[in-house]
């Protein structure tokens, strides 16, 4: 390894260098086999640049048309609380799913999704998808004093409702004592005010909000640590996965939860009026928790996906380039999202913790044994970004996506690197992409086959040779590759993080402020 | 001292560095050791004091990574091997994700509080840097918190837990009420109280009759819990400082701290640091203190274990205990997140928890040229003589590869005193009320990117520039302090220019 890798993206993620990395356009260095000129085609660029947003705006489009269909399901389920309306509820946030984790590549370079003015860390990715969730504030969780112990029977075998199965969270306290949770104290007004204000506390995040509430509220806490298929009546025997979409059944909450229900009332015309909702009634409350959070989830996400339309602010100040510095600054975004998605968030946060923790239940997706799909879609929203293609969603849930209306397929890394005659490099980084593919599909294929994620990592399933240690292996091997890619496109050496600096490389004698 | 000429940069900077470190490796160890000794026996002699500026873009050594962009503190240093990166990440996902309230599914991330401040690491040390102090009056704080003790000695001769709240007051509890900002229930755990600051601003007169405003923090406490405070309770208000480049400080050997110690003053400069005697929990011993604002903590293990017990509420092997006082029944009552370990953070995750801290690197210096006439200012003032510009580290165990750097880290790890303008009044150990341990200042300029435009340095985040921090130094570093304010003001600036480019 060579020592100057300092100024490159070290850390593999690729970081711009500050005042003092100065500039290097014309870098000869041969140790990649690299022999790029230096000079960028801006066309080349803008349209690597506007299919990137391009993707965005498809993607962030389906997550927010998946969202509406989750709202109608959950409507649908509210007006008839039935075994069916509940079942496709669940699948309609699996669906909903689909396209969102595909958007997550966007993360980690100050766009909408963490970014209001492209500028401050004040995006709404904490109120979208946080995790892990305080669940024991929302609704009751199962308890024990060792805390998922031996004694984890309770959710899935208490179908007679929540207080009636005694799987309270106050079973430790008082008869006295008050209920702890959102759902159980009914003094509490369940509304956006509600979710907005703690969501996005001024701290940090109590995570009541987004994807994994809705996804708590429908599964319930997953109490199974077996791949067993069974009648769910003790621990050893849990209920598993074969009967369910996407063969990942998670938690069981039972439909009781949810029983009686209230109307909407429609007759009013007024949405905000809900003529049959009783507060004080748990199971209405849970629903109205449901109704509110999708609410949310939408506005949240079309918040989001405005940042990415034609003429938006954002938009036009990632698409428009009229230098080499900012050109390579705009690369640099991109292939920051991907290498930090790759490698820390997706490969370490989310995959290496699980598999090192001995934490059957630290997964993306605990309640719905989900967790495969955020994996590959995390992945495959690499990909996309490589190649400048979006291939639409799945909404059958059989890991094809056909849902298609919004695919898109542009001009993408691999074009820019063949124009750039970096054969050597594009063929490197696709062969690592279609290695992290070929082991996420593993894990997806063993989940789809009644193991989920949770079953893949548990203590006998933690070998080196495993397919979620092979993707964490591949993921850093990728991320090393795109690396590499930023430096073939010179964009550590040439692009001033000016304002963090406050001084300026071309003229180093100038005052910095 | 006159000026001196240092090397350019050049406008290839990468092929300066790959000299200067493949050709001059060994001189500048050489350097750097003579620099150590030239300082402690108050020489003056050749050769410059300060770096290359090649070398100080590398505050970290190899250990240094590019400036982010968001600006951040918590990136692996380079040296990383495949198989320990996952890992660094894995530990970050434990100081960066929040902490819930037990018991919950996900059991290895449950037992926040009961009683707490924060919900993760670095919910405080935002993005691995420092936190930020609230300029309102009455605002809660989030990244600082009050540390508490009353006279006497605990059982290790520390600090004195006050009998009911402990050792800092936990602005935060894990009932809903808490969470959510409602009026408690009956039986509901109450955080231990409301803590707030009020500044009291006065104004500063430089004697060239430029005025500026300095403010201090007046601690307003309200909403006690269990009652009020026992008459003698001290308090320290402390802001949380940047948790980066802890690795490259413990790797410092102790032999070097020892050397520039010198708490008789014998030579007379004025300047008395001194080294900390502090418990270690495990090796049930007194060793000498390197981390924490009075050098509390022997390592960083202690340090991380100690802040996820008292900070988060989340007990692991070595503060086993709840952040819960004996008087505190309905805390102790509240459901812990135990594994089969009997703690909430099994040795294995603190220990990859520990190993992030350690592994976090450096971010480059911004260092030019237009900054050499503020270093001038820094080294004519004196500053250096605290604020210790380099090291050569040893290797710590299980990371080699943070030794035989040479670091630029501007600390002595020392406790100085800082005069009364500064004390707290609560003893530590064997820092007095009056003494801090000087701060390193490698990467402080980039925290403006991290914290929207502003500083909060000092212990407890009362300066809102270098320039006031500087005005706030007193006691050992009152003659430094001195200088700086007959200095006219373009040097002045330049100074904080240079400081902030570190």
């Amino acid at each position: 390894m060579k020592l100057n890798h300092l100024a490159i993206g070290v850390a593999t993620a690729v970081f711009l260098t500050a005042c003092g990395g100065g500039s290097n356009s014309s870098n000869d260095d041969a140790t990649n086999g690299l022999t790029t000129s230096g000079e960028l085609n801006l066309d080349n660029v803008r349209s690597l640049l506007d299919t990137n947003a391009d993707i965005a705006l498809a993607a962030y489009n389906d997550s927010v048309a998946t969202a509406e269909e989750l709202q109608d399901a959950l409507a649908s389920f509210r007006a008839d609380p039935s075994e069916a309306n509940l079942e496709a509820a669940k699948k309609a946030w699996l669906v909903a799913r689909e396209p969102y984790g595909q958007t997550e590549v966007y993360r980690f370079r100050l766009s909408p999704i963490d970014s209001t003015d492209y500028d401050s860390e004040d995006g709404l990715e904490g109120d979208i998808n946080a995790w892990p969730l305080g669940e024991a504030l929302i609704d009751y969780v199962q308890v024990n004093t060792s805390d998922f112990g031996d004694d984890q029977i309770g959710v899935t075998a208490n179908g007679a409702g929540v207080n009636g199965g005694g799987a309270v969270d106050s079973e430790n306290f008082d008869d006295t004592s008050p209920k702890t949770n959102i759902i159980g104290n009914t003094s509490i007004v369940i509304d956006q005010d509600l979710l907005s204000n703690t969501a996005t506390a001024d701290d940090e995040h109590d995570v009541i909000a987004g994807y994994h509430a809705i996804e708590f509220l429908l599964w319930g806490q997953d109490l199974n640590d077996s791949a067993g298929t069974t009648d769910g009546t003790d621990r050893d025997e849990a209920v598993k996965t074969e009967g369910a979409s996407n063969y990942a059944a998670g938690g069981d909450r039972p439909l009781g939860d949810f029983i009686p229900s209230y109307d909407a009332d429609t007759a009013s015309g007024n949405d905000d009026v809900d003529a049959s909702y009783d507060s004080s009634v748990e199971s209405h409350r849970r629903h109205k928790y449901l109704e509110v959070a999708v609410e949310k989830l939408i506005a949240d996400l079309k918040s989001v996906r405005d940042g990415w339309v034609e003429g938006a602010t954002y938009r036009t100040a990632f698409t428009t380039i009229s230098s080499q510095a900012e050109a390579r600054e705009k690369l640099a975004e991109i292939l920051t999202g991907m290498g930090t998605l790759s490698e820390g968030e997706l490969a370490g946060e989310r995959m290496q913790i699980a598999f090192s923790g001995n934490s059957q239940e630290d997964e993306h997706s605990c309640f719905s044994d989900n967790t495969h799909r955020d994996i590959w879609l995390n992945a495959e929203g690499v990909s996309n970004s490589y190649y400048g293609t979006y291939a639409g969603y799945d909404s059958t849930l059989d890991g094809t996506d056909n849902e298609t209306a919004s695919a898109v397929n542009g001009y993408g890394f691999d074009d820019l690197l063949a124009s750039m005659g970096e054969l050597q490099l594009k063929s490197q980084i696709e062969t690592a992409l279609s290695t992290t593919a070929a082991y996420y599909t593993e894990i997806d294929t063993a989940a789809r086959n009644g193991s989920p994620f949770d079953v893949q990592i548990m203590a006998e399933n933690r070998t080196s040779d495993s397919s979620v240690a092979k993707t964490i292996v591949a993921l850093n091997a990728q991320s090393k590759i795109i690396a590499n890619i930023a430096e073939a496109l010179d964009i550590s050496g040439s692009v001033v993080d000016e304002e963090a600096s406050g001084c300026d490389t071309e003229s180093p004698t100038e005052s910095c402020d | 001292m006159k000026k001196r000429q240092v090397v350019i940069l050049s406008r290839q900077p990468k092929a300066v560095t790959d000299r200067m470190l493949s050709n001059f490796k060994p001189a500048l160890c050489r350097l750097s050791a003579f620099i150590l000794i030239a300082f402690s026996l108050g020489c003056t002699h050749e050769p410059e004091p300060w770096g290359t500026l090649a070398q100080e873009h590398k505050p970290a050594g190899e250990a240094t990574v590019a400036v982010p962009r968001p600006v951040r503190f918590d990136l692996p240093v380079p040296q990383l091997s495949d198989t320990q990166k996952p890992l660094f990440y894995a530990g970050r996902a434990l100081a960066q994700q929040p902490w819930v309230k037990a018991p919950t599914a996900t059991t290895q991330r449950d037992g926040l509080g009961p009683l707490f401040n924060a919900r993760s690491c670095l919910a405080c040390h935002l993005n691995g840097g420092r936190g930020e102090m609230p300029d309102k009056a009455g605002e809660s704080l989030f990244t600082a918190f009050v540390r508490i003790s009353v006279s006497g000695l605990d059982e290790h001769e520390g600090a004195n837990p006050e009998p009911v709240y402990g050792t800092q007051i936990q602005n935060q509890s894990v009932s809903l009420s808490s969470q959510l900002g409602i009026p408690p229930q009956p039986g509901e755990l109450q955080a231990e109280a409301h803590v707030s600051v009020r500044w009291l601003e006065e104004k500063f007169r430089y004697p060239d009759g430029h005025e500026t405003v300095l403010r201090k923090p007046e601690i307003v406490i309200r909403d006690l819990s269990n009652g009020p405070l026992q008459s003698d309770t001290m308090m320290s208000l402390r802001n949380a400082p940047g948790m980066y480049g802890m690795g490259l400080l413990a790797a410092i050997p102790e032999q070097s701290l020892d050397a520039l110690a010198d708490p008789q003053d014998k030579n007379s400069d004025g300047i008395s640091g001194r080294r900390n005697q502090v418990w270690d929990p495990v090796s049930q011993s007194i060793r000498a203190g390197r981390f924490g604002l009075k050098a509390n903590r022997p390592d960083l293990p202690v340090i991380v274990a100690a802040a996820f017990a008292h900070d988060i509420g989340i007990t692991n092997a070595l503060f086993p205990h709840q952040p819960c006082t004996q008087a505190q029944p309905l805390c102790l009552k509240q459901p812990d997140g135990n594994d089969e370990e009997g703690t909430e953070l099994s040795n294995n995750l603190l220990n990859m928890t520990v190993n992030f801290v350690r592994d976090s690197a450096v971010p480059a210096s911004r260092l030019g040229e237009q900054h050499i006439a503020g270093r001038q200012v820094f080294y004519d003032a004196g500053c250096q003589q605290c604020h210790q510009p380099s090291f050569v580290t040893a290797g710590l165990p299980g990371a080699e590869y943070l030794g035989q750097q040479t670091i630029w880290p501007y600390t002595d790890l020392l406790l100085h005193d800082m005069g009364p303008g500064l004390a707290d009044g609560r003893p530590d150990f064997l820092a007095t009320g009056s003494e801090w341990r000087t701060a390193p200042l490698w990467g402080l300029g980039l925290q403006r990117k991290v914290t929207g435009g502003r500083l909060s340095l000092l212990h407890d985040g009362r300066a809102r520039s270098v320039e006031e921090a500087v005005l706030w130094h007193g006691g050992e570093a009152a003659a430094a302090r001195n200088y700086f304010i007959q200095l006219p003001m373009v040097q002045r600036r330049e100074l904080e220019i240079f400081v902030e480019a570190l």
